[in-house]
């Protein structure tokens, strides 16, 4: 295609854009709605995902020493924790913190431990591994190990956060498909409309040898704009509810902690704009197809 | 039977050739080759509403891929054949019925096809502006450019003087030159 015929069907998109501009604000309407909900499921996935980050990054499990166990004994476990190059690092709970600890932990309770000192609490490690792979692996060595009582770990925790992660993120792929089909058939039959308006003119067309491509270019290019347009207007709404909800919502859990919009903007104005032209497009050919045959 | 050569249809059998196209042998593809080498007027003109006299002439050499400076040279010159270069910037809907066929005819000639085929030409015009348009074919003819027309109109027919071939029910029936009408059914007329 030579250049003065691409910029030929560019301007030709646009003026029918704007030819149109009901019938545009209405796909440009179908394609933002579909893209608001899609970005919202991202949003609240990403937002999971950065919540949760911490267990994967930093899996975390904990030795209990026998109570029973000498200073010496200790001493040759904290050696083979330190020599473990699968440990990120770990952290020596003593006698009496893990004493003090407990105390806190019964609060108005702590009377139980009257009586009694910290020689009956079991020296601890807490332990960070590089990997969670070897998660296993490791929690399997330390509990054979001579003196150990027990290893504590949130492997469970782990599955479950990854499980719930594992349905929002197929959840949202099935509904990027979902929506996308609902748009690509609202935009069609949209499209349709203006088509079915102008099929005279494509007949025209078609009369004095304009090949199919040089009449469906226009209407691509239309499709295009209307999904570019529909693709920034959903993503300034998510931008600014996100800003100010995002807050709100913040106060109300101290313990969440918001992903900064400005590190999702670029991931979703860029899935948001793809997916915003392929729908178009893929609209605008499916209405155009049945009057080119001429 | 212009139909067919146009290839909007295909023959339930036998060969169609035009300008060294062979249209039975022709796919999808080819057909916009075969129709940009016909300039082709139709009854009810057939111009694109939403575009200016100029531009509906410009549309038949864009789709060509002609070079702008072509363009720019080409259009005014269809357009002052036709006599109608003070028009260009109107909008077809503004235009009278032989105005709005003469600019059709414009869109015909600009790419300077070997063939025009005008079907029923003056169908929608009053005996005046018909015998404008006529006169126009006639010119064109007699600038090098076999011209067919399709017509059943008496009077145009007896004007002319040209060759007449009258068809009927599919059927040859008579191939003259300088012919006449006459009244065994008249020309180019099959396909109702």
């Amino acid at each position: 295609m030579k250049l003065r015929t691409t910029k030929y069907i560019i301007k030709e998109g646009f003026v029918n854009t704007y030819r149109n501009v009901l019938m545009s604000l209405a796909s440009m309407g179908v394609v933002s709605a579909s893209l608001i909900i899609l970005g919202f499921f991202l949003v609240v996935t990403t937002n999971i995902e950065h919540n949760t980050r911490f267990l994967k990054e930093q899996p975390e499990m904990q030795v209990f020493c026998n109570p029973n166990m000498d200073e010496h004994q200790v001493g040759m476990l904290q050696w083979t924790i330190s020599r473990d190059d699968r440990i990120e690092s770990f952290e020596m709970v003593d006698k009496a913190a893990a004493f003090e600890k407990a105390k806190e932990m019964l609060g108005e309770d702590k009377e139980i431990l009257e009586g009694l000192d910290e020689s009956i609490m079991p020296v601890s490690f807490i332990i960070k591994l590089k990997n969670s792979r070897d998660y296993e692996e490791v929690v399997e060595k330390f509990k054979e190990y001579p003196g150990v009582d027990s290893v504590q770990y949130s492997q469970k925790a782990i599955d479950f956060v990854n499980k719930i992660l594992r349905i929002l993120q197929i959840g949202s792929s099935a509904l990027i498909i979902i929506l996308s089909a609902i748009a690509v058939f609202i935009i069609s039959n949209t499209i349709k409309l203006t088509v079915f308006a102008r099929r005279r003119e494509i007949n025209i067309m078609k009369y004095i040898g304009a090949t199919d491509w040089f009449i469906r270019w226009p209407f691509i290019v239309e499709g295009i704009i209307i999904g570019l347009v529909g693709a920034f207007v959903s993503f300034a709404i998510i931008y600014i509810v996100y800003s100010v909800g995002g807050s709100g919502i913040k106060d109300g859990m101290a313990m969440l902690e918001l992903v900064n919009m400005g590190d999702m903007s670029f991931q979703l104005i860029s899935t948001f704009c793809m997916l915003g032209a392929f729908v178009g497009a893929l609209g605008s050919v499916i209405s155009i197809q049945k009057y080119l045959r001429v | 039977m212009l139909k067919l050569i146009l290839k909007e249809e295909d023959p339930t059998e036998g060969e169609v050739f035009v300008n060294g196209y062979e249209l039975s042998k022709m796919s999808r593809k080819e057909i916009p080759l075969l129709r940009r080498s016909l300039g082709v007027v139709f009854q009810d003109f057939r111009l694109l509403p939403n575009k200016t006299v100029y531009e509906n002439v410009e549309f038949a050499m864009q789709i060509t891929e002609a070079l702008p400076k072509e363009i720019r040279r080409q259009v005014p010159m269809a357009l002052a054949l036709v006599g109608l270069s003070k028009k260009a910037k109107a909008y077809p809907n503004q235009l009278s019925g032989g105005e709005q066929q003469r600019v059709a005819l414009a869109r015909a000639l600009v790419n300077n096809p070997a063939l025009l085929i005008a079907d029923e030409p003056t169908g929608n015009l009053d005996p005046e502006t018909s015998w404008e348009i006529m006169k126009l074919l006639a010119e064109v003819n007699y600038r090098g450019t076999t011209v067919i027309v399709a017509t059943h109109e008496k009077s145009i027919v007896d004007a002319m003087k040209k060759r007449v071939i009258a068809i009927d029910r599919g059927v040859i029936v008579r191939d003259q030159e300088k012919g006449q009408y006459e009244d065994e059914v008249k020309n180019h007329q099959i396909h109702y």
